[in-house]
């Protein structure tokens, strides 16, 4: 039920005040103020409907906070347009069936305006080289998850929120997956993230923040 | 996003004081409204002269008229509360922008109606494409489209956002199309009657207008304070306070 | 340097919604169909007088594309949100407004740029007089610009909405239309009575050119309430 505070020091990454948000007038979760710092890797713990995707959404700047705010490197939010070094990927993953990994792909880092040339080293990290070339909807569920995780490694972004990131993924790609976190926060990256599975994580130094109503 | 509200304005707005007041305020308006509209349909009905070129059928003008205005008026007051509830999220201006749709149909239906009465008795005709009742028609599809669009959303706030933004698209929409129907009823040659065109209006037909229009004004006030009390009991339902009126069977 | 990004972007963006069309390109044939067949009813309903058909000509060809660009405009921007793809555009550097701009363009490219080339076979076949095909197809290019830059505002604001069916689609859109129709088809009654058809035209014009600047700003901000809830 209180707040939860986690203290730094030094200007923080991303900063929530007092954060909370309606839906029809009925708060999805307690006032939450938090910080993360770069380096940072926070797990949303929590049960269904506690908030953790509306919060995160509430993070990008897809929902407006009812109260409180969201500041991005020590200025709000600006609403209409994205800092652009955060990275969303939730339940949808933004993946055009009728078009290929690779097309999506490179959708995705243009609008970025990230380099288009990894886009190949990418998919082959991910074992994704025998479907690039395949329409999305012939893809199972996992390697779906691994083209939209894809974008983690082509887009130079500081912040990544993943809702979920180890749904449909198989042993080698939890392993992947982890790998990837841990090479983000060793490089000053910082992650929020929410899991069901908690055994998943090999992680070491994860900050954990409770959700609550 | 911290707006600086003044404290009176605050306070009034907090749901369970404007409940309040608001039932205060539909009293009274709606007696008000009760008693100008038996003066006006008394002065209308039975004062004012027989007009000498239309008989006794021009006495739907005070019907008509005020409708008309009304149907307008109301139009233009959800533009401003719809740009209030978007700009500063004021609920109490979302729900009276909801609220004011249904009664401004009403106004519109109305306006058409008597309308298209007077114009069965002068033209022999329900339904002709005078510039005046088109424009009032498309007001009317307008209503009904912000109606329709509220009603259409399961998250009632939203649905309420959504409406306000439809309702200032339209209202930037209202004045082309009185104009552009104008200019296409100029074009298309039809019938060079105006309804109700410039007339001269005695005195004594003129104080029943005015006196029904102030009727329709406080008619639309104690319609307006009720909806909006229901709408904030429903959606505060879960709260202490509209729970206590509940039980009280208010 | 953030201007050659923003282009980029843009290109991006409309080679990746012109490449969905092209995989979709049988449902391009859907919209030309559906006039066709609604144009072909007009004589079975009313008898193939052609002096009767000739003196509604241009309003059933205009109606007529408006509705087909109805059914085509519900499915605008769906797709997007419920794959996520929206979210990724609205998180994106880029200024959504732009975005969103092109994906009206593409729209319009596919769904009613075909009606507009189709449009002189429609009016053939309602005997329209051959010296008006012109000002029929400039008037209707004007017009479904419009229709396509009001009908993404009101798409985007219905974009959470349990209503997925045209009929709140047409029942919002269809009286904002109304101007737009009045003046192309006014152009063409003004063109065919010899009097002076520019006039219409350019209020047409002018209130595209509105339009292209506050369409895509309103669809912006029509999205995020669309999707905050």
């Amino acid at each position: 039920m209180e707040p939860m505070i986690l203290t730094h020091c030094a200007a923080p990454l991303l900063e929530a005040r007092a954060l909370c948000f309606k839906r029809q007038d009925e708060p999805v979760f307690a006032p939450l103020s938090f910080r993360l710092d770069s380096g940072d890797m926070i797990l949303l713990e929590g049960a269904n409907g506690s908030g953790k995707t509306t919060l995160m959404r509430l993070l990008t700047g897809l929902l407006q906070a009812s109260s409180g705010e969201v500041l991005w490197r020590g200025r709000p939010l600006h609403r209409d347009r994205s800092p652009g070094d955060m990275l969303f990927i939730g339940h949808h993953l933004g993946l055009k069936a009728r078009l290929t990994p690779r097309e999506n792909l490179r959708t995705s880092v243009d609008l970025y305006g990230a380099a288009r040339t990894n886009i190949d080293a990418a998919l082959g990290y991910l074992g994704l080289d025998a479907v690039s070339d395949e329409p999305v909807y012939r893809l199972s569920a996992g390697q779906k998850k691994r083209s939209a995780l894809a974008r983690l490694l082509l887009i130079p972004a500081t912040l990544w929120l993943l809702d979920e990131p180890f749904v449909h993924l198989d042993g080698s790609g939890v392993e992947l997956m982890n790998h990837l976190l841990a090479r983000h926060t060793a490089r000053h990256g910082a992650v929020l993230l929410s899991s069901h599975d908690q055994r998943v994580f090999h992680t070491a130094g994860i900050k954990r923040m409770r959700m609550d109503i | 996003m911290s707006v600086w509200i003044p404290l009176w304005l605050r306070k009034l707005a907090a749901p369970p004081h404007f409940y309040c007041i608001a039932g205060k305020l539909r009293r009274w308006s709606g007696r008000l409204a009760v008693l100008l509209g038996i003066i006006a349909l008394y002065g209308a009905l039975l004062l004012a002269p027989t007009d000498y070129r239309q008989g006794d059928a021009y006495r739907i003008i005070f019907v008509h008229v005020p409708s008309a205005w009304m149907s307008l008026f109301i139009y233009i007051l959800m533009g401003g509360t719809a740009l209030l509830g978007l700009i500063w999220r004021i609920k109490l201006a979302e729900l009276a922008t909801i609220a004011s749709a249904p009664i401004g149909a009403a106004f519109t239906l109305i306006t058409l109606i008597t309308g298209s009465l007077w114009g069965k008795r002068m033209w022999g005709t329900w339904w002709t494409w005078d510039a005046r009742l088109s424009s009032e028609l498309i007001l009317l599809f307008l209503y009904l489209g912000v109606i329709a669009l509220y009603h259409s959303f399961c998250n009632a706030r939203q649905g309420a956002r959504a409406a306000s933004f439809l309702t200032l698209i339209g209202l930037i929409n209202v004045p082309i199309v009185h104009f552009s129907v104008q200019w296409w009823h100029t074009l298309h040659q039809g019938s060079t009657i105006n309804l109700f065109g410039p007339s001269y209006i005695s005195a004594s037909m003129l104080w029943p207008l005015l006196t029904m229009t102030l009727a329709t004004k406080a008619y639309y006030l104690a319609s307006l304070c009720g909806r909006m009390r229901k709408q904030l009991l429903w959606q505060e339902r879960g709260k202490h306070w509209a729970r206590r009126i509940i039980a009280m069977g208010e | 340097m953030s201007r050659t990004l923003l282009l980029k972007a843009c290109t991006a963006m409309l080679r990746h919604d012109l490449t969905l069309a092209w995989r979709r390109r049988a449902d391009l044939a859907l919209p030309i169909l559906y006039a066709l067949i609604v144009t072909t009813l007009f004589p079975f309903a009313l008898g193939p007088d052609r002096l009767v058909l000739q003196q509604i000509a241009g309003g059933v060809v205009l109606v007529i594309v408006v509705l087909a660009m109805l059914l085509e405009l519900n499915t605008l921007f769906r797709e997007d949100s419920d794959d996520g793809s929206l979210e990724q555009l609205m998180l994106s550097p880029q200024p959504l407004a732009v975005l969103l701009a092109i994906k009206v363009l593409v729209y319009w490219l596919t769904s009613a740029a075909p009606l507009i080339v189709l449009s002189p076979l429609l009016a053939g076949l309602m005997h329209l007089a051959p010296r008006l095909l012109p000002v029929l197809m400039l008037s209707l290019l004007l017009a479904t610009l419009l229709i396509s830059l009001l009908g993404a505002i009101l798409m985007a604001l219905t974009i959470t909405s349990t209503q997925r069916s045209g009929m709140l689609l047409a029942l919002t859109l269809l009286p904002l239309c109304v101007p737009i129709v009045i003046a192309s088809s006014g152009t063409l009654v003004a063109a065919e009575q010899g009097l002076a058809w520019v006039a219409p035209l350019a209020w047409l014009g002018a209130a595209l050119v509105l339009a292209l600047v506050l369409a895509p700003l309103s669809c912006a901000a029509a999205l995020h309430i669309g999707l905050d809830g």
